[in-house]
């Protein structure tokens, strides 16, 4: 019996510190680096730790209450009133309310809104608009519209930064942020204690840092997640989280539909995919994926010569001005798209043009119902959105059809977000929008 | 043109000539001199520049053949062929190419296409035939860039040693600015690089921008185009004067060297232009002393020709003076006789020869004024004696007569007396004659018309030409223009009227007679024609000779008083006339001024 009994209590005495290990620890810096700016938009990492917005997505793409604790639509969707959630207070302990709330979402969208005023009724935000707007509650959980304090208590302008979410601005010098945990944030004290961000850090010294400790989260671009595997990095990739699209001027030398769809014809999607992305894009031919839309398999994807010739009818076009917006795997692909349009006949020229006909660009891919995804995609990409009255699939394939028939979005690939970790971070996950959800996540080695 | 500006123009003709001849001997021989030391250094730096492009060749092939080596390639080498995926070395040929130090790098596929490219990383998947052509040595390639540039660069191909099938490095480095910069450049010397582009093998097509130079942009490039473009098509090293702008110092001795791949196509010239600043400066230098000597040699010339003037052309000039004086009647003149001997003796010979007509004119006039006396004397002898001779027969008579009774005496008398006083009535004529012509009147010049001569001759003698011997038509030929002249009226008359009196002696059995009037530039013509016998060319020749007559009872005075009243007028009258064609007395008198 106390054989059985010691072999009972050894047994429990080596499963106790299993369930330890299972269960967060609070404490700890967790140390992020950056090849950009943390504050940058959208997008910025600090940004999602020190702003909330009013919803906030599942990772399912669910719209989940955030700052605003429930919402109704009206009118067919032309007026919306959200209902602001009671005690949150900022970092710099002002209360949030739905004038400080309304004020932070005018300065955040000045213009070209999704709505056309915003109304303070009590503890209510009323948005109304001459159009329907069956999206607002997803689109007001992008990072556009986080709220930032702008109406000090005092009538003062408050210090930059100060949101409500689970991180407080502690200190900022140079490229090195320091932020802290807010004790009394709304969503409940996040497991570490500070986070300190160091941006504008090049990729290949993120991961070096890495791997010898110095950091816990690093920046892994999607071209480079087979080299970082290779490299015997933990690397954590988000399901589709960018669409690489070609952006087509409807001005200029691109002023005629044909010519704009000769080149889409022309781009070969397999090897941005297959070479420069290293197989880590998915190939797309339309603006949804095919686990969001179920129909992007109907648009082509293939690259078509013959068809781009034939589109351009031996028309001579002036010399095309191709641009990315950022370096590296971008202006890369936007070479290789400058050797596809050349091949179509095309005179194609890459550089940082000041109005270029072409623009090489990723546009952000949250998660969540396709119309409400389509329209935060061409409202990124600066495009009028179309209103599906009916969000079933073939109202979104039409919609979606006349679109890209428009040849001013040329859909490329999917991309993925991709982070490499540490050995000591534990429970890190990708949010819906495709960061890292730093604010959930705990540290091994915490005290 | 006189002898002075003969002597004038051919001194400096031949100065400058002479000048013009050596300046352009010393010009030649100067240019001949820079053209071989242009020549010299031309060769001088090709043989380094070749020297040069095989060592870089060298390095070339030597970092290819090192990174073929590398384990780093030949393990990804190794994991190509195994795996048959390439993709995970898109970004490799970048990484090695950094680390060989080399331009250009790409990893070919045993596909033969393009798996990594430095200078062109887009380019994977595409093929490189190039990498087929393994040589010993490097090679000239045009290579094309993202930005639609072409590069030209100096190439080697190697396999990846271990790897099969195999996986090709194409390794490169840039001939550009840099390598002309590291090249040994002498002073006064510029050398460019033009790169042909791909698509640009059609000789019209010339981009400056394909030029370079050491420092940039090559000064004048666009002039370099005709030089490039023939050593293009013939392929071999061809050399030209360029002037890069108006000013001829500013100009190039330039040898376009075609720098050719191995199938013998033209990737790149070469081109090395020596400035002629020097030569120019000097030939401006010896054409400015030609100038000089020139312009003192011609200087001297006219001091030459002024002195050989004074020497020769003066004395002979002053002897075409003097001539011109002896001409003008003035057989006084006289040249002095000093000068070169030739000179001085022909003014000998011309002042003997002034002086002997001098002496010869007196003696002329000598023996025409015994002549003359003669002539006067025979032709008084001659008037005198025909009334001298029935004066004598009638004092005869009226002697003889005495003896007749007093009645017959009485008529023999008063006949006697009657003949007497006819015959020295008669002498009386003659003497009368002589004696006008030796009193002929001073004119008093007026001004008259010519017309107004001619028709008061004309007037006043029409009726008498009605003769019954023959009668005589007079007629008139007058100018319509005015013809003013300053004469005495009466005189001019006086002549006009013997002429005409002449005429009509010429013509006993009738004929024409014309006055005519007419200008002959600032001269007026008189005529005074007949249809009579006319004259032999000897009595044209003595005519107005005083007392010459061809008339039975003339004095020979009549055209001597004309020829005098002509004279006394400032003109000449001359005859005109053939046997039995009439004679034309023509009477030049000058017009009036107006």
């Amino acid at each position: 019996v106390y054989r059985r009994f010691a072999i009972s209590v050894l047994l429990l005495a080596m499963t106790l510190p299993l369930a330890a290990r299972t269960r967060p620890r609070y404490g700890g810096a967790l140390r992020v680096e950056l090849a950009g700016d943390p504050w940058q938009k959208p997008g910025g990492i600090a940004r999602t730790l020190v702003f909330d917005g009013l919803t906030t997505r599942a990772l399912d793409g669910t719209v989940l209450p955030a700052l605003a604790t429930d919402w109704a639509s009206a009118d067919s969707d032309h007026r919306w009133q959200f209902h602001v959630r009671p005690g949150v207070r900022f970092h710099d302990g002002t209360g949030l309310t739905a004038t400080n709330a309304a004020a932070a979402l005018n300065i955040a969208c000045p213009s070209n809104c999704p709505w056309n005023a915003i109304h303070v009724v009590g503890a209510w935000l009323v948005f109304t608009s001459d159009g329907p707007m069956p999206n607002l509650p997803a689109m007001l959980a992008g990072d556009e519209f986080r709220i930032v304090l702008t109406l000090g208590a005092d009538g003062k302008s408050p210090s930059p930064n100060i949101g409500t979410g689970p991180f407080q601005v502690a200190s900022s010098a140079n490229d090195a942020l320091t932020l802290t945990a807010n004790e009394n944030c709304w969503q409940g004290r996040p497991f570490v204690d500070t986070i300190e961000i160091r941006g504008h850090r090049p990729i290949h010294d993120q991961w070096l840092d890495v791997s010898v400790g110095r950091a816990d989260v690093a920046e892994v671009p999607a071209e480079n997640v087979r080299q970082a595997q290779q490299q015997r990095l933990n690397v954590i990739v988000s399901p589709s989280a960018e669409l690489l699209v070609l952006e087509e001027s409807s001005t200029g030398a691109l002023a005629s539909p044909q010519i704009r769809a000769a080149v889409a014809a022309a781009v070969d999607r397999s090897a941005l995919s297959n070479v420069i992305f290293q197989k880590q894009g998915e190939i797309s031919g339309g603006l949804l994926p095919q686990s969001l839309s179920g129909y992007a398999f109907l648009f082509p994807t293939d690259q078509d010569l013959n068809k781009s010739h034939a589109l351009r009818g031996g028309l001579t076009v002036g010399t095309l001005t191709l641009a990315a917006d950022s370096d590296g795997a971008m202006q890369l692909a936007a070479q290789r798209i400058a050797l596809n349009l050349r091949e179509a006949g095309f005179n194609v020229q890459t550089g940082n043009a000041e109005r270029p006909d072409l623009v090489l660009r990723k546009l952000p891919l949250p998660a969540g119902s396709p119309a409400a995804v389509l329209e935060e995609l061409l409202r990124s990409a600066g495009q009028p959105s179309p209103v599906v009255a009916d969000p079933g699939i073939a109202a979104m394939y039409k919609a979606e059809r006349e679109l890209l028939d428009r040849h001013t979005l040329v859909p490329l690939l999917d991309l993925p977000r991709a982070y490499a970790t540490g050995a000591r971070v534990r429970d890190l996950r990708i949010a819906a929008d495709g960061f890292p959800d730093l604010a959930d996540a705990s540290l091994e080695d915490a005290p | 043109v006189s002898l002075r500006q003969r002597l004038l123009l051919l001194f400096s003709l031949t100065v400058a000539a002479a000048v013009a001849a050596v300046a352009w001997t010393v010009l030649v021989r100067i240019r001949t001199v820079f053209d071989q030391r242009d020549q010299q250094e031309t060769a001088l730096f090709v043989s380094q520049f070749q020297r040069e492009f095989q060592q870089r060749s060298a390095e070339v092939t030597a970092a290819v053949d090192h990174l073929a080596a590398t384990e780093r390639a030949r393990s990804m080498a190794f994991e190509i062929v195994q795996s048959g995926d390439s993709t995970p070395y898109l970004t490799e040929a970048q990484t090695m190419a950094q680390d060989a130090q080399l331009d250009f790098l790409e990893i070919v596929g045993s596909d033969g296409n393009v798996v990594s490219s430095a200078q062109w990383p887009a380019r994977f998947g595409y093929p490189e035939p190039i990498a087929t052509q393994i040589g010993a040595t490097a090679f000239l390639k045009r290579e094309e860039l993202p930005d639609g540039s072409v590069a030209l660069g100096l190439f080697a191909v190697r396999a990846i040693r271990g790897a099969e099938p195999a996986i090709h490095l194409i390794g490169g480095r840039r001939l550009d600015q840099s390598f002309l910069h590291d090249l040994p450049v002498a002073p006064g010397m510029t050398i460019g690089l033009y790169s042909v582009n791909a698509g640009d093998q059609s000789l019209a097509v010339f981009d400056p921008k394909q030029f370079v130079g050491v420092t940039g942009d090559v000064p004048g490039a666009g002039h370099y185009e005709t030089l490039i473009n023939k050593a293009r098509i013939s392929g071999q090293p061809t050399s030209g004067t360029l002037y890069l702008t108006a000013d001829r110092s500013d100009s190039v001795s330039v040898t376009a060297i075609p720098l050719n791949n191995q199938a013998g196509v033209t990737m790149a010239v070469l081109t090395v232009a020596l400035s002629r600043t020097g030569l120019v400066e000097a030939q401006r230098h010896i054409r400015a002393i030609a100038y000089g000597v020139a312009a003192g040699g011609i200087l001297l010339g006219i001091a030459f020709s002024l002195w050989i003037a004074a020497r020769v052309s003066r004395p002979i000039e002053q002897l075409a003076r003097a001539a011109e004086e002896v001409a003008e009647g003035n057989w006084e003149a006289r040249v002095p006789e000093h000068g070169p001997s030739e000179v001085s003796g022909l003014a000998q010979s011309f002042n003997h020869m002034t002086s002997e007509l001098v002496t010869q004119r007196e003696q002329l006039v000598q023996s025409e004024r015994v002549a003359a006396w003669r002539e006067l004397a025979r032709r008084l002898a001659h008037e005198l004696k025909n009334p001298l001779f029935p004066l004598q027969l009638t004092v005869e008579n009226l002697v003889r007569a005495r003896a007749l009774p007093a009645e017959e005496f009485d008529e023999v008398f008063r006949e006697s007396t009657t003949t007497l006083s006819m015959e020295i009535a008669n002498l009386k004529a003659i003497i009368g004659r002589f004696s006008d012509f030796s009193k002929m009147p001073k004119p008093e010049l007026e001004r008259i018309d010519a017309k107004s001569v001619i028709g008061r001759a004309c007037s006043l003698y029409a009726s008498v030409g009605d003769r019954p011997e023959g009668p005589i038509r007079c007629e008139t030929e007058i100018a319509h223009e005015p013809m003013p002249m300053m004469a005495d009226s009466e005189l001019l008359h006086r002549a006009i009227s013997n002429l005409v009196l002449n005429a009509m002696d010429a013509m006993p059995k009738g004929g024409n007679l014309t006055l005519s009037a007419k200008p002959a530039g600032d001269k007026i013509e008189l005529r005074v024609s007949d249809t009579g016998e006319g004259l032999t060319p000897e009595e044209c020749e003595r005519l107005f000779t005083p007392y010459y007559t061809t008339k039975q009872h003339g004095t020979g005075l009549g055209l001597a008083i004309v020829q005098s009243v002509v004279a006394d007028h400032g003109g000449t009258i001359a005859v005109e006339s053939r046997a039995g064609g009439g004679a034309t007395f023509i009477i030049t008198l000058p017009k009036a001024e107006r």
